[in-house]
């Protein structure tokens, strides 16, 4: 499926940021920890421009109206909806998407490796948004208890697990 | 794609009043963009979008003995976390905790949050209730000053001119054992959820006494504007806290509902609402003091 056939994007929503002609300028973002030139319109929403010209495709564009989250990245450490910010607003900050959170040579992250290993993913779609949710919520609050995991994850909307094997997994990365 | 379009984020008020001094084109300043980039979906851009998040001046909380001042695009998480705001006004940072989601919180501003001005804002009744006084920057970099009437004067609508920069709102404080304030709100659920009902206030309480000498009561999302609700201000002021108490403000918050939305759909609702905010409501003004046996006898 090209971006194109993407079925949630609203038909006046530009769906395929790259190929903008000429009057698109060029944007510096800095990603996982690396800064790249993007060809994008500055009112393109961040999931768009991460995903369509960045290649960024773990982070899923839903509702894009912050009600799933399935589109939370780490801006200046801190989970926000990529959905609901405009690429030109953070240049300069610093990204981070799932992506980012695995080693070099693509070995999952503990928290990573925790979700697959507590059944916490099963179709995958909001896996993404969740993850990043739960490192945003274990940088601030190295040991959360289940409640404050609870409330972290209440922007995060999964239709499959029933939340109990995600909060299990992120539970099992809280310091003693 | 958006042609024409000029995006822009300023470092200070100085940078923005020389881009906007000469300019009489429209303007969208963004801010979280939590609302803006959703009315904007799938619509042209005004020919200068500016960015307010790198603007530190109007980012930041400054308290006094007297004042605190709250930069317009200070986020609803860091006004929710403020050590001092949580003690001088929980009625402030309850209502910015209660708000969306915490990435909603992260990007999300209180002035985003007043300037949208819509009836289910949670900022609102409680930016009316504590009396504050909105700084606001023309186009030409002359300052206004302007209390929460004259500034909200309608389903969102606020009587800024295009071009307006909310910079600062500023709350009186009101030191000393008796002073209490608090925030109550009810929606579909527990987060992320737009207020059905919400209820903000502050209180002069004599804990020792028991007694509430003086009370403002603002309710929100009843109305195209917040409504401060005197009646039931009347009821209670003067009065020791105990279940008679809690019986007649029920009954004056039900009477308040009956006569604001008298045809609408949501009545049967927002009647039994507001009496269960009440109730949450003068637990969270009044503590210990109004500890159970107090229980909500629903007024017929
Ligand atoms: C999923 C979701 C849940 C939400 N839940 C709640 C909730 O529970 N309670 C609630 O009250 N709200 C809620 N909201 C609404 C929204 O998050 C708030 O109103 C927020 O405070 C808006 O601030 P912002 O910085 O994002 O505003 P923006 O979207 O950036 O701006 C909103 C409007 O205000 C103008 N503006 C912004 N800052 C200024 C300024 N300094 N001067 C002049 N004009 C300005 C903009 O031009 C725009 O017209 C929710 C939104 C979403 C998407
Ligand atoms: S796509 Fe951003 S919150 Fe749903
Ligand atoms: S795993 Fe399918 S939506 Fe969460």
């Amino acid at each position: 499926m090209t971006p194109k056939d993407l079925p949630h994007l609203p038909p006046s929503e530009p769906a395929f940021a790259g190929f903008r002609g000429t009057a698109a300028p060029c944007l510096t973002l800095t990603v996982n920890g690396r800064e790249h030139s993007v060809v994008a319109d500055p009112t393109d929403r961040l999931s768009l421009v991460l995903r369509d010209c960045l290649g960024l495709a773990g982070l899923k564009q839903g509702c894009l109206e912050g009600e799933c989250g399935a589109c939370t990245v780490l801006v200046d450490g801190e989970p926000v909806n990529s959905c609901l910010i405009l690429v030109f607003q953070v240049q300069g900050r610093s990204i981070t998407t799932v992506e980012g959170l695995e080693a070099p040579d693509g070995t999952l992250s503990p928290l990573q490796k925790a979700f697959v290993e507590h059944g916490a993913v099963q179709c995958g779609y909001c896996t993404p948004g969740m993850v990043m949710a739960a490192q945003g919520l274990l940088n601030r609050n190295p040991s959360p208890d289940e409640r404050e995991i609870r409330h972290a994850l209440g922007g995060n909307l999964c239709r499959c697990t029933g939340f109990q094997g995600i909060v299990d997994a992120i539970l099992s990365q809280a310091a003693q | 794609m958006s042609v024409g379009v000029r995006t822009t984020s300023p470092r200070d008020l100085t940078d923005l009043a020389s881009l906007t001094c000469g300019y009489s084109g429209p303007i969208a300043f963004i801010a979280g963009g939590t609302d803006l980039i959703i009315k904007q979906s799938g619509m042209d851009w005004p020919g200068l979008v500016v960015d307010l998040t790198r603007l530190s001046e109007i980012g930041a909380i400054r308290v006094s003995d007297t004042m605190a001042e709250i930069g317009a695009a200070t986020s609803l998480t860091a006004v929710a976390a403020h050590p001092v705001l949580n003690r001088e006004l929980p009625v402030l940072t309850q209502a910015a905790a209660q708000v969306g989601s915490v990435q909603i919180r992260n990007r999300a501003t209180i002035g985003g949050n007043l300037a949208s001005a819509v009836p289910a804002g949670d900022l609102l009744p409680v930016l009316k209730c504590l009396d504050c006084r909105v700084e606001i920057r023309r186009r030409d970099g002359s300052v206004q000053r302007k209390g929460f009437d004259e500034l909200v004067v309608g389903q969102a609508k606020t009587s800024l001119a295009n071009g307006d920069l909310i910079a600062r709102i500023a709350i009186p404080l009101r030191h000393g054992p008796n002073r209490a304030s608090a925030f109550a709100k009810i929606g579909l659920r527990e987060v992320l959820t737009i207020a059905r009902l919400n209820l903000a206030a502050v209180a002069d309480f004599d804990r020792e006494a028991r007694r509430i000498n003086d009370i403002r009561l603002v309710a929100g999302a009843i109305g195209p504007v917040p409504l401060r609700l005197d009646t039931v201000e009347t009821v209670l002021r003067g009065r020791v806290v105990g279940q008679q108490l809690a019986d007649d403000a029920l009954q004056a918050l039900v009477a308040v509902v009956d006569n604001t939305i008298r045809g609408r759909r949501s009545r049967p609702y927002k009647r039994r609402a507001i009496a269960g905010l009440g109730l949450d409501l003068l637990q969270g003004l009044f503590g210990r003091a109004f500890e159970p046996p107090h229980e909500m006898r629903f007024p017929a």
